[in-house]
């Protein structure tokens, strides 16, 4: 486990004070992929870089298994950093040696031998799917397959936390999912705790278990992905969500809506996992007399099970719809008015 | 052949002393460049060790020797030279000027060469939990490995234009065949001559470096 206790962090940067990080406490569980989302500057690097103590807290520390990082001495600290690898956005691939060598460098590093520094290597490389790039220079790589080089880099001396600061943001949108898909193989089949920073949303949604939003310096709002988007509290963690989750009534039906001359309200109803509960729409206009007309649904696949969003308009009086939100809610079905 | 004025063997003892001056004095003040370059990068404001006391002493040591004029610093350090290898003149003594002029520039040079390697890789280093001898070792030197070598074929043609002065303390050489020969005696066929050898030199170890630093990059 990683728990970050009340952590600040204040740089000084020629007399002026930067709070990048600001009383943050957070716990990750051992074998969670935990995601951290927020915009550039919020603090996010800052706070992965803590895990291995390329930064140091100003207040606060860290604990990773009840150890507190930051009272190691040096040579304590380095045999820790050995047990957790690093991806980064750059790759940080030394160009003048091939892909074989740059993956035996931390194995060189834990003096591991000849023999065997080859049998992990190529085990790693057919891991990562680059068997046959063995002996080329990171500068004939593409850089999805430079940052699988990096993560067999990473993965090398089997850590059991692995860091990603913004791993696929240098990254087009296919090669984002294979990297992604393989950071899910690696939290599977090693199960290695992982830590992502990150400002795509989409990473967090496809591969994280638990996901916490940062806004400067402060985490706005953590919990389980599942959670957190299905039910987002803050107004920031909601416009990150709605990019990949679209919850809002399409502008064309909008400016319908406005000219409508009957007495309406509009509700948006969401759906979590169980997929019985999507025919609650047939049940209210079974019984009830008020008009239902759908504006606006998307059903989105989260953490293996399914996010279904509808936005509704009744038309009725008030009573009548009164009726229709109370039998919504009396099957435990979440709901909210919108407004226009 | 032609007749240069002086005999064969002289010339080719002439090369010989400037080969010999340059290899010696390059080799040790490569070293000494390597270490003092590693430590002014690692002390800097923003080096991993940052040490401002280290940092400045270098660095101003290197700003005063360089600001020295090859012909001025070999005279002004005789006496050293003296304790060191036991005599003011000759090709031997003169290895002890050209190694103090050719450390600081090389250094410089060297410096330049290693902060141009990406701070990402040392912070890859660090996150491996590399100590600070295995960064500069397994990362940082191998990364700056072919600007390096450039940094050294440009010494090392600086290095022969001093070693022309160094015949001022009866080193020898080439450059003191063309001066004394060449030049005090009006010989032009020979002052030619040793230009051409001098231009072929240089040509040849600027090609040499330019090779192995294309090969020491990895593409
Ligand atoms: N070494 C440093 N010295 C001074 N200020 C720093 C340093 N590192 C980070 N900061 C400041 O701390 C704040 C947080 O930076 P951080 O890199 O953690 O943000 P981030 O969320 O990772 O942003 P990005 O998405 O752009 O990578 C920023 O205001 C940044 O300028
Ligand atoms: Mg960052």
């Amino acid at each position: 486990m990683i728990k970050f206790v009340d952590i600040s962090k204040i740089f000084t940067v020629k007399k002026q004070r930067i709070d990048a990080l600001k009383h943050v406490s957070l716990e990750i569980r051992t074998g969670n992929i935990f995601g951290v989302i927020g915009f550039s500057g919020a603090g996010k690097s800052t706070l992965l870089r803590m895990v291995n103590a390329l930064e140091t807290p100003t207040n606060g520390h860290v604990e990773i298994d009840g150890k507190n990082i930051n009272k190691l001495s040096f040579s304590e600290l380095r045999k820790v950093r050995k047990d957790i690898g690093m991806i980064f956005q750059q790759f940080n691939l030394l160009n003048s040696k091939t892909v074989y060598e740059n993956i035996a460098i931390p194995l060189i590093l834990n003096h591991i031998d000849k023999n065997e520094i080859d049998r992990r290597i190529s085990r790693l490389l057919k891991f990562v799917e680059l068997s046959d790039k063995r002996n080329a220079y990171p500068a004939q790589l593409s850089g999805g397959q430079k940052q699988r080089v990096g993560i067999a880099r990473a993965l090398a001396t089997d850590p059991s936390i692995l860091l990603c600061d913004e791993a696929t943001s240098a990254l087009d949108p296919e090669t984002t999912e294979s990297i992604l898909h393989l950071l899910r193989k690696v939290n599977q089949e090693f199960n290695i705790t992982i830590l992502i920073v990150t400002h795509e949303i989409n990473v967090i949604q496809r591969i994280c278990d638990q996901v916490a939003v940062m806004e400067r310096g402060c985490i706005v709002e953590t919990g389980s992905v599942l959670e957190v988007f299905s039910n987002p509290r803050q107004q920031m963690t909601r416009r990150f969500i709605r990019t990949v989750i679209p919850d809002k009534i399409p502008a064309i039906i909008q400016n319908k809506l406005k000219n409508d001359p009957r007495y309406y309200r509009i509700i948006k109803i969401r759906f979590l996992g169980n997929n019985a509960q999507n025919n609650i729409l047939y049940h209210v206009n079974k019984n009830y007399s008020a008009e239902t007309n759908i504006l606006f649904a998307s059903v989105n696949e989260l953490q293996k099970t399914v996010l279904g969003i509808f936005i509704v308009q009744i038309i009725g009086d008030d009573l009548e719809i009164k009726k229709i939100t109370d039998y919504i809610s009396s099957h435990q079905i979440q709901w909210q008015e919108v407004r226009l | 052949m032609i007749n240069l004025g002086v005999p064969y063997s002289q010339i080719i003892l002439a090369a010989e002393q400037t080969l010999y001056m340059v290899f010696i004095s390059l080799a040790i003040g490569t070293a000494t460049a390597i270490i003092l370059s590693v430590s002014l990068m690692l002390t800097n404001p923003g080096g991993i060790l940052k040490n401002h006391i280290v940092y400045t002493v270098i660095n101003t040591g290197v700003n005063i020797i360089r600001s020295v004029p090859f012909i001025i610093l070999m005279v002004f350090i005789l006496p050293l030279t003296k304790i060191l290898v036991g005599t003011r003149v000759g090709t031997t003594a003169a290895l002890v000027p050209l190694v103090i002029f050719i450390a600081p520039y090389l250094t410089r040079l060297f410096e330049n060469s290693i902060l141009e390697v990406n701070k990402g890789i040392i912070e890859a280093a660090q996150a491996m939990g590399a100590s600070y001898f295995e960064i500069v070792w397994h990362f940082i030197l191998p990364e700056a490995r072919g600007s390096l070598i450039l940094s050294v074929t440009t010494g090392t043609i600086g290095l022969i234009g001093a070693t022309a002065m160094a015949g001022a303390i009866g080193a020898g050489g080439v450059g003191d065949l063309a001066l004394t020969y060449g030049y005090e005696r009006l010989n032009f066929p020979l002052m030619f001559f040793t230009v051409i050898v001098l231009i072929v030199f240089v040509q040849i170890i600027q090609s040499i470096g330019n090779y192995f630093s294309a090969k020491a990059r990895g593409y």
